[in-house]
Order: structure tokens, then sequence, then C-alpha cells
């Protein structure tokens, strides 16, 4: 068996207070892992703190994945720079894309490069004639869509998706689905997303997990 | 709801009594001055400042002694006096701000911890809290009278005013592309330069004129302790009770401070959401959006 993209272990997540405790969890390359459960459950809180957005309140997350570029992170509302181009967001994947930046050769091989990764990602999400839009003149779904380009230009070992499908119309939501387990697929990366709707998250997810089993109940719960 | 808006007409009515008892204290129940004020205001137009000399605004002067132009008006001594505070006041915005946005980011704490933080913000709150009318006193004495001493104070000035606002500014900007950007492994400067600056590039852009126009207003009083621009003539005119010549210089100031107004609503135009929708014609900058979209949709 190939060696984990990620292994979590014992991992308590929450703000001041914990909110899922000792989550366990294992994603191979290849494998698209989505996670389901109420709202409030702490799902989101999940995905910020393997993305190192927030500090962990114990346990341990091993993996290759913190150098730069590895984790490429779809935040619930995209995390896109509103005012800036299409271009300009898709460049930000690029830009820490590791294994683009390691072929190249001097600066502007890479400039050159660059640019042609950028437009080649763009142009495989069906955006080609808004390249140079800015994102707040997009619709919903073309955002998506951006942020799916961001992060497939940035090549990384671990794609972190918070219900990055909602709001889409089932067209669009199952062309960006085809889309990104094709490229999990082909480059062997992983994918952990957090998914509403249970039939979206069976047709992307080769595993499902139910959070709930890790909420940390009240006393007038339990 | 009405007792919601009776609630806030209240509280702003006891803030309006509060500010009169206050203000009373303040002169301590002794209204006498303000009696016959306006009397003396209107003797003082009549016989002092009114009319105008003319002449220091369209007529050439001794000063420049190689003003070229055929032009009087181009070396008259309010024009070039005003021209001088101009030069001062971009130059002092453009370093200004220059040094306000390599500091903002240090000081936000939604970039850096606070070990980081609170020394930057400290020296903005420094640089702040002294008047740009005391940097130039301090810098006249540093490095004489003259333009340099008003730069170097309204530089000063400048990043500790325009800094604070782009770091307030800067906190307020949404966090997820923050956070999308530190998860990819962005550094702090490819954040700052990526993310921060074109979310908040409109704002800074407006504070930019702001300021530009804060300075150019500013750079007249600063003359008056010797550090250059038109306020220097005033302070010569004042000084000599030639009221007449500093109504001059004052008409000029009045005109120029307009036309930067005007300015700086045409440059914000096309910066601004709504201006995507449609042509800047003078008419839409001057209007509300609101109105000018109304319009046109009919």
């Amino acid at each position: 068996m190939a060696k984990p993209i990620i292994r979590i272990r014992n991992l308590t997540v929450g703000y001041n207070f914990p909110l899922l405790d000792r989550i366990n969890l294992e994603i191979q390359p290849g494998e698209i892992v989505a996670i389901v459960g109420i709202s409030g459950l702490g799902k989101t809180t999940l995905l910020r703190t393997i993305a190192g957005v927030i500090p962990k309140l114990s346990g341990q997350i091993v993996g290759d994945i913190r150098a730069r570029g590895g984790i490429g992170y779809i935040p619930q509302r995209l995390g896109l720079v509103r005012h800036a181009s299409v271009y300009h967001n898709v460049e930000l994947g690029a830009r820490c894309g590791v294994k683009v930046r390691t072929d190249s050769g001097n600066l502007l091989d890479w400039s050159k490069r660059k640019s042609v990764v950028i437009r080649d990602c763009v142009a495989q999400v069906g955006l080609s004639d808004k390249i140079d839009e800015p994102i707040r003149r997009l619709s919903g779904g073309q955002q998506r869509r951006v942020a799916t380009a961001r992060t497939i230009a940035q090549k990384p070992q671990l794609i972190l998706a918070d219900e990055f499908l909602s709001e889409l119309d089932k067209e669009n939501a199952d062309s960006i689905i085809s889309l990104m387990k094709n490229y999990v697929n082909e480059n062997q990366c992983a994918m952990l997303l957090v998914e509403h709707h249970i039939e979206r998250a069976e047709q992307i997810a080769d595993r499902i997990i139910d959070l709930s089993e890790f909420e940390i109940k009240s006393p007038a719960e339990a | 709801m009405s007792s919601k808006i009776n609630k806030v007409w209240l509280i702003s009515f006891g803030l309006l009594i509060t500010a009169i008892v206050v203000l009373n204290n303040l002169v301590r129940g002794d209204w006498g001055d303000l009696t016959g004020g306006f009397a003396n205001l209107v003797k003082f137009w009549n016989t002092e400042l009114w009319p105008p000399r003319w002449s220091l605004i369209f007529e050439a002067q001794s000063e420049p002694p190689n003003c070229r132009v055929e032009i009087g008006f181009f070396c008259s001594k309010a024009y070039t006096g005003m021209l001088e505070t101009l030069k001062m006041a971009f130059v002092a915005t453009i370093f200004g701000f220059i040094g306000a946005i390599a500091l903002s980011p240090f000081a936000a704490k939604n970039l850096v911890p606070n070990y980081i933080l609170v020394p930057t913000r400290l020296f903005l709150a420094l640089t702040r809290s002294l008047p740009s009318i005391i940097w130039a006193i301090i810098f006249v004495i540093v490095v004489g009278i003259g333009p340099l001493a008003g730069v170097l104070a309204m530089i000063l000035y400048t990043i500790g005013y325009i800094g604070k606002l782009q770091y307030e500014e800067i906190e307020g900007i949404n966090r997820e592309p923050l956070e999308a950007a530190r998860a990819m492994g962005l550094r702090h400067n490819e954040i700052v330069s990526k993310v921060v600056i074109p979310e908040s590039g409109n704002t800074f852009l407006s504070q930019l004129l702001f300021m530009f126009e804060y300075n150019v207003r500013h750079g007249t009083v600063l003359g008056l302790v010797g550090a250059g621009g038109i306020g220097l003539h005033i302070d010569r005119a004042m000084e000599l009770g030639n009221y007449n010549d500093v109504m001059s210089y004052l008409i000029v100031i009045f005109v120029v401070i307009i036309m930067i107004d005007f300015l700086s609503l045409f440059v914000r135009s096309f910066v601004t959401d709504e201006a995507e929708l449609g042509s800047k014609s003078l008419i839409s900058v001057l209007l509300p959006a609101s109105i000018t979209q109304r319009n046109k949709k009919q």
C-alpha cells in the first residue's frame, strides 16, 4: 500500500473549546474523502485546522504537505481576491505550485511557463474568455470554476474544499466533479472535502465519513 | 420601530445638551465675547480684507526672478507660492504613502503576530501624535527655513495618518482570501502584494487622494512656521498687517482645493463598482451613482 498523503492521529479541533475529539484519518494518493455531518459540528474547523489556518488543540497531522504549495485550500466562500482578475487569482496558485517551480529553469523561463500553465488551467475550467475579468463580475458558478483552476495550477498534494459544490446547478457541479476526479486520479494527490448534499458526496468521493461520532456532546446531550 | 427612532432622537438630543453644558463650562459662563462679534467681523471684512489685492494673483512680481512666461499670472506671488505648496504636498503624499504601505501590513493583526504589530503601531502613533505643524517647527530647527522642512514634516505625518487608515482597512478585509493564501504557502510579502493590496486597492487610492488634498491644505499652514509654500507669504503679509494680501492668497487656496476635490472625485469614479456600469461624464462624478444609474435605465 502506498504511503498516505496525510495521516491524522487523535486530532482534537476547536477554538477555545474542543468541537471534535480524537479524529483518526488516513487519505491515500488518488483518494477523495468527503466529510458529512450536521451544521455546526466542526467540519469547517477541521478543514481549517488541517490547512494550518488555526492551531490544533491536540493530536498529530503527519504528512509532507506542509511544504510551500503542498495544500490547496478552497474555503466556503472560495477565498478569491474579488477586485483582481481571473488570471491574477489563478496565478496565486501557480506561484506556489511546487512541481511547476522545480521544473523551471531561470526566472524568464518560469515567467513564460507560468503564463502557459495559468492559461491552460483557466481553459480547463472553460473560462478562457473571462481571463481578464475581475472576479466580482463573475457569477457564483464561474467563481467556483476559478477556485478550481487556482487549485489545479498549484498542483497541491492535498486539496481541502469546504462546500465548494454548493450553490451550483447540476450541470456545473457535474463538470467540476468530473474535472476534480480526473485531476486527483491523474496526479495521485488526495482530496478532503466537506459536503452537505449526501448525493453529491457519493458522486465525487471514494469514501464518506460522518463526523457526528467525533462530536463532543454537552453533558445534557450525553 | 418608532420606539427605536425615539431612542436615537433622545440620545442625539442628550448629546447636544451635554455639548452645550460642556461649552458653557469651558467659557465659564461668560458668553460676552460673542456679543457684537459678527459686527466686528463685518467691519474687519469691509476695512481690511475686501477687496483683495488682485495684483498678487494676476501680475508678475519680482519673485521668482527668472520667470520667463509672458503671462503675469504664472509669475505672480500667489501662483508661485501655491505651486510650491502643491509640489510639497505631492512629494510628501507620495513618500508618505510609500512609507505607510510598507509599514501598515506589519501593523494589521490579521497579518502579523503581536510582537511585530505593537512596535509598528507605536511608531505610527508617534508620528501621528504630533501635529504636522509641530513636526514642521522641529524640522525648521533641523534643516532650516524652507520647503524641505515642510516636506519632511508632512511625510512623517502622512505615514502615521495613512498608516493607521491602511491597517484598519487591511484588518477589515475578508479573512478567506488570506486563509487560502496562507494555506497555499504564500509568503508574507506575497500575501501583501497579491492579496491585500488588490483587495484594498480602491480604498488605498481614495486615501491617497484624500491625503493629497489634506497635505495641500496643511501645506498652507506649515508656511506660517517658515516651512515654505504659500503659507510663508501669508505669514509675511499677516506680520505686516496686509490683510488684503492675505485675502488674495486665501482665494487662490480655496480655488485650488475645489479643483483638487473635483479631480479626486473624477479619479475615484474610475475605480468604484458603479463606474463600471457606464461612462464617466462630469454629471456622473458629481451626482450619486443611484441617481445617474436611474437616469440611464430610463
